[in-house]
């Protein structure tokens, strides 16, 4: 069976054979520690870096492109928005927080609660 | 009398009250991961889609009122559910629209109920009334568990057909890419709701009644838009599998 590797707190899941499978979910399910906040692929809480075996995920799409900015480049995933189906090695550091805010959730706040006077 | 169920057993349990009634597997659900649906069919399916999803923060408003202020976990889990439905980026009902305006509908024929079949509105009316009057557990496993965690496999198989067949672009088919990946999560937090607060045999048992309950309306959901917009136009009879 195919397994992950969470290198930052030493745990080991294994999947059926055949699966894809999502790395926050797998990662929720048996506690292996990843943080995590909106889920939704905005707040980049649970960037994972991949160590080994990123030919064995699906290709990031539009959404974890963008939050990711050149990140991506550097071997980062979103765990939220990844699917595995195969071995792969993911480490993160246990104390981060989202990724800097794009500015758009505050801006939609803003158009809910205030008033135009408000924010002019 | 029932005994309690272990963690692993009760989460057993919860899946397999699923298994057979799985909206992905009845016909509309079907005919779409197989390319047989026009983009009018789509049409018809987010007037009525929103009428299902559209209140999906106001049934979780019920729900969290309903949930005792010990239960931290829990209400943060709904809160942030919420939150993410209307708030932390474009709202998601708005996602709908967008999709259904690409498929020629209009914002206001999807937002009119009277666009929607009587079964569409029988789940809505399901929906308000477990969250309004179960226990927050019971709720959680049935609109969460039952119905939201099924999102992923439903979505995995019609959004590449969306893209690689229809021809949508990514933004205009953003509700589904989102809803892949955000109800993965949304269920696995629900499942760790319902398996820690559960915890007597009449609460397990009334969360596997209202699990196959919430999968049996969403079937029939399912269902009644291919017996309502597909099969009157199909020269072959409706290929409905029987439930489970």
């Amino acid at each position: 069976m195919p397994k992950i590797t969470f290198s930052t707190t030493d745990r080991i899941v294994e999947f059926p054979d055949g699966d894809e499978v999502n790395l926050l979910r797998v990662a929720i399910r048996n506690d292996c520690g990843i943080p995590f906040k909106c889920a939704s692929g905005n707040c980049g809480t649970d960037r994972v870096r991949v160590i080994e075996g990123a030919d064995n995920l699906i290709p990031p799409r539009r959404r974890e492109r963008e939050r990711l900015g050149e990140l991506a480049e550097q071997g980062y995933r979103l765990a939220c928005q990844t699917y595995v189906g195969g071995d792969v090695t993911v480490e993160w550091d246990p104390d981060q927080k989202e990724l800097e805010a794009q500015g758009k959730v505050y801006d939609r706040l803003k158009q809910v609660w205030l008033s135009k006077e408000d924010t002019a | 009398m029932t005994e309690l169920l272990n963690e692993q057993e009760f989460r057993t349990a919860l899946e397999d009250a699923i298994k057979g009634r799985e909206a992905k597997n009845a016909s509309f659900s079907q005919a779409w991961a197989n390319g047989e649906l026009t983009r009018e069919h789509f049409a018809r399916w987010a007037e009525n889609h929103y009428h299902y999803v559209g209140p999906f923060a106001d049934y979780l408003g019920y729900i969290y009122s309903n949930t005792p202020d010990h239960a931290t976990d829990a209400k943060d889990f709904l809160l942030q559910n919420m939150y993410e439905e209307e708030l932390s980026d474009v709202r998601h009902t708005d996602l709908l629209i967008r999709f259904a305006e690409a498929c020629g509908t209009t914002r206001e024929r999807v937002m009119d109920i009277d666009n929607a079949t009587a079964v569409t509105r029988g789940l809505q009316g399901w929906c308000y009334a477990v969250a309004m009057r179960e226990h927050f557990a019971v709720a959680t496993a049935a609109l969460v568990v039952g119905l939201e965690s099924q999102v992923p496999s439903i979505y995995r198989r019609q959004y590449p057909v969306l893209i690689e067949k229809y021809g949508f672009t990514e933004e205009e088919a953003e509700f589904f890419d989102l809803h892949i990946t955000s109800d993965e999560i949304h269920g696995e937090r629900g499942y760790q709701i319902v398996l820690k607060y559960a915890d007597t045999p009449e609460l397990q048992q009334r969360c596997l009644q209202l699990v196959r309950h919430g999968a049996e309306a969403r079937f029939a959901y399912t269902k009644a838009l291919y017996d309502t917009y597909v099969a009157p136009e199909s020269p072959v009879a409706n290929p409905e599998p029987a439930l489970a």
